[in-house]
């Protein structure tokens, strides 16, 4: 069966939401792989478009900001999408299953603190934090295990100042190379998650176009096999 | 200072449904109650609100978060408002008509208050409409149940169904069966959760009968056409095969009981089926966000001596969704009587279901005051003529 024939029978099309940026350029020779070409304004990051036609009738490409991939898909605005399991963990929606892990988009999620402060202080003794964080829920989550009460300031971004300027005593964020915080004098105190990205089905379009939706989920996972295999080889 | 609050404000997951929703509502409730009525379900209603301790035995603990609960100053006790029916139904069937003939085919609508709505369903308040099937365990009962609200649900014109069936013990049965406990069932539950193939590999990667199995249950998620032929070859203990063994009659019963039905299976599904002890289903509408409605096999009667528990099995249809993808009603046409028409020749009019709304004071301009109203219609020497379009008077 080949994609044309997966999407036939469906009235509606089928959704397929990407977050922009970093997480895109690595997706963009999988969602090839499994033999999705866009219309060629998906690959001009200055178009204004957000919605995509592809090679597949019936599937749609849409481009949205990384936090909100999660959100279209829970709701059923687009039925599959690609987006890192901060993103996941942090909505924790009900409606999205996470088939596969796409092996991209790998960095860890982790709490930094500055050195002066690590270096004076004693966490065993806290009952409360002050974190700066674009992920309070998985960052209240965290503490709480440790049975420590975090109180997250939701920054969207430059969250290395935070520590810093003495807003608060952990930033917890995304880190891959460490290189960013580094350079604010930032030290990296635990890792809380692994990320990577993942293919996410919106529950409901699981189950009512189940032909439609498993054969994306295979369609990437053979994309994955291959991209793994070729690495190994 | 503060601006006064506004009085329309409502507390949030509370609405006011208008016209012609209202109506439209109470219209889809009736008919689907009417269906229910053709199969031998007889409508029951409960109370609004409980005692808490009644309301939250047993089953009814899952909601206990999701409870309002407020103190009765008549009885000193504390009472708690409906989150769910089906718990009051069973009450009923195990005390009050514990003595009526079994099977007891009961059926029931009303409004239920949650302290919380989930994500895709922000109301706090919602109608339940549903029937509950009490005092039979067989695959043909839990046909029933799934055939009559699927066709309840086409009589009122929603189309492009499909249901999802699950067996929502049996994955902890096959835990049981094949010794996975601990932090290993933490995975693998969560694998399975997520549809994950490879994270089931990587949790099961020493025990490879049982990586083969939930393997196969996984890939039997999806068309029941190609499940059921997986199912029927998994090689299953003997405890979970006749779960599986009832889960595949089901299906095919079903597929006679109602031509033309999307099924699916879902072998790993239990979330939403707490409380649920067998055959379990979903509702869904291919272009509809969220459920149409979910249901399946319990225990009812937990709690009350003599009749300890009994097998039951119904479902609950959440009205809310329904009436988001039905097409908007069509107001009726009305028609205007002018001030002074006797009552008798409006009340002629109004036997044969025709709408007229009759003019409380002397008009200038009848016409005018009809269009003001949204009528379509005004009568003139006694029969209903169209008004001319607005402006070519």
């Amino acid at each position: 069966m080949d994609g044309s024939t997966a999407t036939m029978n469906s009235q509606e099309p089928l959704v397929l939401a990407v977050p922009k940026g970093r997480i895109l350029k690595e997706a963009q020779p999988l969602i090839e792989a499994a033999g999705i070409l866009p219309e060629l304004d998906f690959n001009d990051l200055d178009s204004r478009k957000l919605r995509f036609a592809t090679n597949i009738p019936h599937l749609e490409i849409i481009r949205v900001r990384s936090f909100d991939v999660a959100t279209f898909v829970a709701f059923g605005a687009a039925h599959l999408a690609i987006a890192g399991n901060d993103v996941i963990d942090e909505f924790n929606f009900a409606e999205i299953y996470t088939p596969l892990d796409l092996n991209i988009g790998h960095c860890r999620l982790s709490v930094a603190a500055t050195k002066d402060l690590i270096a004076s202080e004693n966490p065993t003794r806290w009952s409360h934090v002050r974190v700066a964080t674009k992920y309070p829920l998985t960052t209240r989550r965290h503490f709480a295990s440790q049975g420590v009460q975090a109180e997250c300031i939701k920054l969207n971004g430059a969250m290395e100042l935070a520590p810093a300027l003495g807003l608060c005593r952990r930033m917890v964020d995304l880190v891959s190379t460490g290189a960013t915080l580094k350079a604010n004098g930032l030290i990296e105190v635990e890792k809380i998650a692994q990320i990577s990205s993942r293919l996410i089905v919106n529950r409901s379009a699981m189950k009512t176009r189940p032909t439609d939706t498993q054969y994306w989920i295979r369609a990437f996972s053979d994309a994955v096999e291959n991209n793994r295999a070729s690495a190994a080889a | 200072m503060a601006n006064p609050p506004n009085r329309a404000l409502l507390p949030a997951g509370l609405q006011d449904v208008l016209a012609p929703d209202a109506a439209h509502e109470a219209a889809m409730v009736e008919h689907l109650l009417g269906t229910f009525a053709t199969w031998g379900y007889q409508r029951v209603k409960p109370p609004l609100v409980e005692f808490e301790h009644s309301l939250l035995e047993g089953a009814g603990a899952a909601m206990s978060n999701e409870t309002f609960r407020l103190m009765d100053p008549v009885s000193q006790s504390m009472i708690g408002i409906r989150t769910d029916m089906t718990l009051q139904i069973a009450r009923i069937a195990a005390s009050r008509l514990k003595e009526d003939p079994r099977p007891l085919r009961l059926s029931y609508a009303g409004d239920v208050l949650r302290v919380r709505g989930s994500q895709l369903r922000p109301e706090r308040q919602f109608v339940q409409v549903g029937g509950e099937l009490i005092g039979a365990a067989g695959p043909a009962a839990d046909t029933e149940v799934i055939a009559m609200a699927v066709r309840a649900l086409r009589a009122i014109g929603l189309d492009h169904l499909s249901v999802d069936l699950t067996f929502p013990t049996l994955i902890s049965s096959l835990y049981q069966a094949l010794e996975i406990g601990g932090e290993q069932e933490e995975r693998l539950r969560s694998a399975l959760d997520s549809k994950d193939r490879n994270a089931v590999r990587e949790a099961l990667a020493d025990a490879s009968d049982a990586k083969r199995l939930f393997l196969a249950l996984l890939e039997a998620t999806g068309p029941a056409e190609a499940g059921l032929a997986i199912l029927d070859n998994a090689a299953l203990p003997q405890g979970p095969r006749k779960m599986v063994d009832h889960l595949v009659d089901v299906a095919s019963r079903l597929r006679d009981a109602v031509p033309n039905l999307a099924l699916t299976l879902d072998p790993v599904e239990y979330r939403g089926f707490e409380y649920h002890t067998g055959i379990g289903f979903t509702i869904y509408r291919n272009g509809t966000r969220g459920e149409i409605g979910a249901g399946g096999r319990y225990l009812a009667g937990s709690g009350f001596g003599e009749r300890a528990t009994e097998p039951a099995t119904g479902f609950t249809l959440f009205l809310d969704t329904i009436i988001r993808s039905l097409r908007a009603p069509q107001a009726p046409p009305q028609v205007y009587a002018p001030y002074g028409m006797s009552l008798e020749a409006m009340e002629k009019l109004r036997a044969d279901g025709t709408v007229v709304v009759a003019g409380l004071e002397p008009e200038d301009d009848p016409e005018a005051d009809a269009r003001h109203l949204g009528c379509q219609q005004i009568i003139k020497d006694g029969v209903p003529r169209n008004l001319a379009a607005e402006g070519s008077g």
